[in-house]
């Protein structure tokens, strides 16, 4: 059975970084992007599972990112991480139908229950 | 006889002032503003701590984090240290203007460490005396190591200056390399054939005009009056985290003259061998990116070198009692290639450290430095093959440097050094000893929780007790430790088992596998020494210390959410897969490098207050300027408290304490202390509010405790008594109020004499475990002196079994707890109250030696007859 395929877009590398290792460790196949162009660019290519993205970064942010995904790939579960978590922005990725929203510093343990809920579900 | 009589009175005086030293008398009002001050310090060092202990966790491995928090948190670190600082310089009065240069300096490489560039210029070339304390992203980590060593530790190092990481920039840059750097950086793994370009492009680089010339004034300069010289060109890698020493992975150039060719071929020899291939293997193990990494380059003038070896200053098997010296004529390097057969010494650790073995070695070949430059080897001559190289006071000698130098970084030592032929040593590196602090015996950072089947074999003997400080796992063999001595004593690999937690245990953390504690916190001063250290370790487990046995076997996993196991037996693929999970996440480089700044934040090395070293500039991290404001707050409360009780207790502002035995205490009430209707002047043991204070007078009141008949002196104790009476006649104001309370609700400071000797007890005991303390304070005695000694020392050994910490210097004794919760506090206090009320006639009754542990025996088995 194919791997699940997790990306992960944050404009920060040690963001990525850690995600990477700790997910490969569960048995995913990560791969991490600093902006959200090429990792849009790289989801005509190839499908994957779960997208999870920063809420806010230059250029296209995270809110665009769900919108894209939800819209070309409905398929695909989001989750979101900030580092700015407001009520606001909450509400905001929640109507946009996101399955889950994280503040940062994110438990990795609880990112992992996340995805794997998302993926049982799917 | 009127001249005997002011001697005395004299004498007494002066007794009196070392014990309570006075201080300008302050009254009530003026106590209960300092009592406010110090709670105030309390409060915003408690915020600090708590900070402090949050980064440790978001950081710790098991978050995503980035750099918003780390600001954020750093930017709320540090409101609350200068909210701490202001507090402190208040109750203080300013008597320690440094501790705020500390703290700017210390910031300042915070503050550095979070910026992806450094703050301001780094000079290209520096000089070894005029490198700070935490430059090692400057000059790299060998070269802060010497530097420290010199400048703090006052020892003999070779001279030296440092090419710094600018150095290396400015030539990257000049030459057009930084390219070649990004193209590492991308490919993964670099290519060999990219490697080699780079290193051709380095070796024949040109030095920047601007640091040739600063290269050649640091020549002059070091050859100096000496006229001849040769140097040893080494790398020095910034090792951000100071986990990887890189050892041989870089080039050394020996015997190099004085010249500037000379030495700038040198430097780019040394700075090729960052790209050799053996580094990408290296980078693949350890997850550096060679493509970000910048080297400094150290030029250290030749000791010369009658003898020169190497120094372990733990066995490495992990002894600690002991260290290992090998030795060989000539140059080191013999040693450190393992060219020949070394001489070994192992010298046993001490305040006197003793030889205990020699093993000479065949010694056959030796290297020394060659007069035109470089090296070379030859044969040793025959006379000396068989001679040890170093003699028994020299082996003493050195082992007494490298406990210097232990005892300063805390950790144990890798030490390099020579020997001169004037018999001086000199120190050529240090660096920590990577004694397997978590070998297959324990592991770090990811103690995963098995599932039941797998851990049939192995018996669950305690499941899910107490807190998780540090996830992890260990197995060794269980040792109870109940006082400071005991905690000296822990073996290697052993599971540390505690009533308490103390921060003492830091002596002990790199040696064990595992800390469990019957109390304590995960906030504790100990809590984040144990994440510092990444010590698997369990605190709040009732009963611990009954649960366990001495030299059981056991493995300890813990694990998230408080989750844990404690098996019989070692249980060996849980520790490898532990070990496996836990490298892991180190191995990603931006992670080091952004905790990298917890060093200057977490790392405790003030430990014990009762030490000379507590001072200023000992504090290298925030943690420890926080431990150095308690510390001396407390100081500052009880000198104050002192200071306060005679005045107020002249001013008849005290109520009278009646109680069952004779104390003639009188008691000053700050708040809370004392339930009493009205403004009645005597008060009872049953309207005592304040806690820490009815704990102890309860001791002082237990039956028994208290010998209502003096024992009877003999004829030698009278007259020795008689000598140090108090002229009676003399004005009652020095000796006035000597028994006054000052109290609130969780707060009590006291002194009292009886007779000849003088107790002084401070205590804080909140419900904060963290802020509460014991202070003790015993001087004098009735008799002669031996009697006298005996006394400190049955006090001393009853005092220690409840652990306290002890000092003891001339006829004073003080004696120190901290950071135990309430509860424990009333226990120990009670007991203390005892050993006032017990101790008070003891003094001719300890005739010799023998008496001490007989009393002392008794007094703990509740036994209080004499």
């Amino acid at each position: 059975m194919d791997k699940h395929k997790i990306m992960v877009i944050d404009d920060e590398k040690i963001v990525g970084d850690m995600a990477k290792l700790s997910l490969e460790q569960e048995g995913y196949e990560v791969e991490t992007f600093l902006n959200a162009e090429p990792a849009l660019a790289r989801l005509k290519e190839q499908t994957f599972n779960v997208v999870v993205t920063d809420y806010k970064m230059k250029g296209i942010d995270g809110m665009e990112v769900l919108r894209t995904v939800k819209r070309e790939y409905p398929k695909t579960t989001v989750i979101m991480i900030t580092a700015f978590a407001n009520l606001d922005a909450a509400i905001e990725a929640l109507r946009g139908d996101v399955h889950d929203f994280f503040p940062k510093p994110v438990k990795i343990r609880e990112l992992k229950e996340s995805i794997k809920r998302a993926l049982q579900a799917a | 006889m009127k001249q005997a009589a002011n001697n005395i009175q004299a004498f007494l005086s002066s007794l009196l002032r070392r014990i309570v030293p006075r201080r300008a008398e302050e009254g009530p009002a003026e106590f209960r503003a300092v009592f406010e001050q110090f709670k105030e310090v309390l409060a915003s060092n408690n915020h600090a701590l708590e900070t402090i202990t949050d980064m440790g966790e978001k950081l710790g491995g098991e978050y995503l984090f980035d750099i918003v928090y780390v600001i954020n948190a750093h930017g709320r670190l540090k409101s609350d240290m200068e909210a701490s600082l202001l507090a402190f310089d208040g109750l203080t009065q300013r008597r320690y203007p440094s501790l705020r240069h500390v703290f700017g300096h210390i910031d300042g490489l915070i503050s550095g460490a979070l910026a992806e560039a450094p703050d301001g210029i780094i000079r290209p070339v520096l000089f070894l005396e005029d490198i700070p304390w935490g430059a090692e992203r400057e000059v790299g980590g060998k070269i802060a190591h010497l530097a420290e060593l010199r400048n703090q530790l006052h020892l003999r190092v070779p001279d030296a200056f440092v090419l710094t990481t600018a150095a290396f920039d400015a030539f990257m840059k000049s030459n057009g390399l930084d390219r070649y750097r990004a193209q590492i950086r991308q490919d993964s793994p670099p290519q060999n054939e990219l490697l080699r370009e780079l290193r051709e492009r380095i070796l024949t680089g040109t030095i920047p005009p601007a640091i040739s010339s600063e290269l050649q004034r640091a020549l002059k300069r070091i050859v100096g009056p000496r006229g001849k010289a040769f140097l040893a060109v080494r790398s020095s890698a910034p090792d951000e985290d100071g986990a990887h020493s890189f050892a041989g992975q870089f080039r050394t150039v020996l015997n190099v003259p004085p010249d500037v060719k000379a030495v700038e071929q040198a430097y780019r020899e040394v700075l090729a061998s960052l790209y050799y291939e053996k580094a990408i293997s290296y980078q693949t193990q350890t997850g550096y990116d060679i493509g970000a990494m910048k080297m400094a380059v150290g030029c250290m003038i030749m000791a010369e070198a009658a003898a020169s070896g190497v120094l372990y200053s733990t066995a490495p098997d992990g002894e600690r009692d002991i260290m290992t010296i090998s030795a060989v004529w000539g140059l080191g390097e013999a040693v450190v290639e393992g060219r020949t057969e070394a001489d070994l010494y192992v010298v046993r650790k001490a305040k006197a450290p003793l030889l205990i073995s020699t093993v000479p070695g065949a010694k056959k070949s030796m290297i020394i430095a060659d007069a035109e430059g470089g090296v070379k080897e030859l044969d040793t001559p025959e006379g000396l093959r068989d001679k040890p190289c170093l003699t028994s006071e020299q082996a003493a000698a050195l082992a007494g440097l490298a406990m210097t130098i232990e005892r300063y970084f805390g950790v144990p030592q890798d030490m390099e050094w020579s020997l001169d032929a004037a018999g001086t040593f000199t120190i050529l590196q240090a660096r920590p000893l990577g004694v397997g602090t978590h070998d297959d015996n324990a592991a770090s950072a990811n103690g995963a929780v098995p599932s039941d089947d797998a851990t049939s074999f192995y018996p669950v003997i305690i499941r899910d007790r107490g807190t998780v400080v540090q996830r992890g796992a260990g197995a060794g063999m269980v040792f109870i430790a109940r006082t400071p001595e005991d905690i000296k004593a822990v073996p290697r690999g052993a599971i540390l088992v505690a009533p308490n937690d103390s921060s003492l245990m830091v002596t002990a953390m790199t040696s064990v596998s595992a800390i469990i504690t019957e109390r304590g916190t995960v906030t504790s001063h100990m809590a984040a020494l144990c994440r510092e250290l990444k010590v698997p370790t369990i605190v709040n487990l009732t009963k611990a210390t009954e649960l366990l046995e001495q030299g059981q076997v056991i493995t300890l996993v813990a694990g998230e959410d408080d989750r844990s196991m404690i098996y019989r037996g070692a249980f060996r693929e849980l520790l490898a897969q532990a070990a496996r999970d836990g490298q892991r996440m180190e191995n990603v480089y931006e992670f080091r490098r952004k905790r990298y700044l917890l060093r200057y934040i977490s790392p405790l090395h003030l430990v014990d207050p009762l030490m000379d070293e507590f001072t200023p500039e000992r504090c290298r991290t925030l943690h420890d300027i926080l431990r150095f404001m308690h510390e001396k707050s407390v100081a500052e409360l009880v000198l104050r408290a002192r200071g306060s009780g005679s005045r107020m207790s002249r001013q008849a502002a005290v109520v009278r304490l009646e109680l069952p035995v004779p104390a003639g205490l009188v008691v000053m009430d700050l708040g809370g202390g004392l339930s009493r209707q009205g403004t009645e002047r005597k008060v009872t043991f049953d309207q005592i509010a304040s806690i820490p204070f009815k704990a102890l007078v309860r001791g002082m009141i237990h039956p028994g405790a208290w010998q209502a008949e003096a024992v009877a002196m003999m004829a030698q104790d009278f007259i020795s008594s008689m000598m140090r009476m108090p002229d009676i006649t003399a004005a009652t104001d020095s000796t006035a109020g000597y028994n006054v309370a000052v109290i609130s609700r969780d707060y009590m400071n006291m002194s009292i004499r009886f007779g000849y000797h003088y107790n002084m007890i401070d205590c804080f005991c909140s419900e904060n475990a963290r802020n509460n303390h014991i202070y003790f304070r015993f001087a004098g005695g009735a008799t002669d002196l031996t009697k006298r000694s005996r006394r400190l020392e049955l006090i001393a050994k009853i005092l220690k079994e409840y652990g306290f910490n002890i000092k003891i210097k001339g006829d004073l004794l003080i004696a120190r707890l901290a950071g135990l919760d309430r509860a424990a506090m009333e226990t120990v206090l009670d007991q203390t109250g005892r050993l006032i009320a017990y101790a008070r006639q003891l003094d001719a009754a300890l005739h010799d030696d023998r008496a001490i542990d007989r009393y002392a025996h008794a007094f703990l088995n509740g036994t209080y007859e004499l």
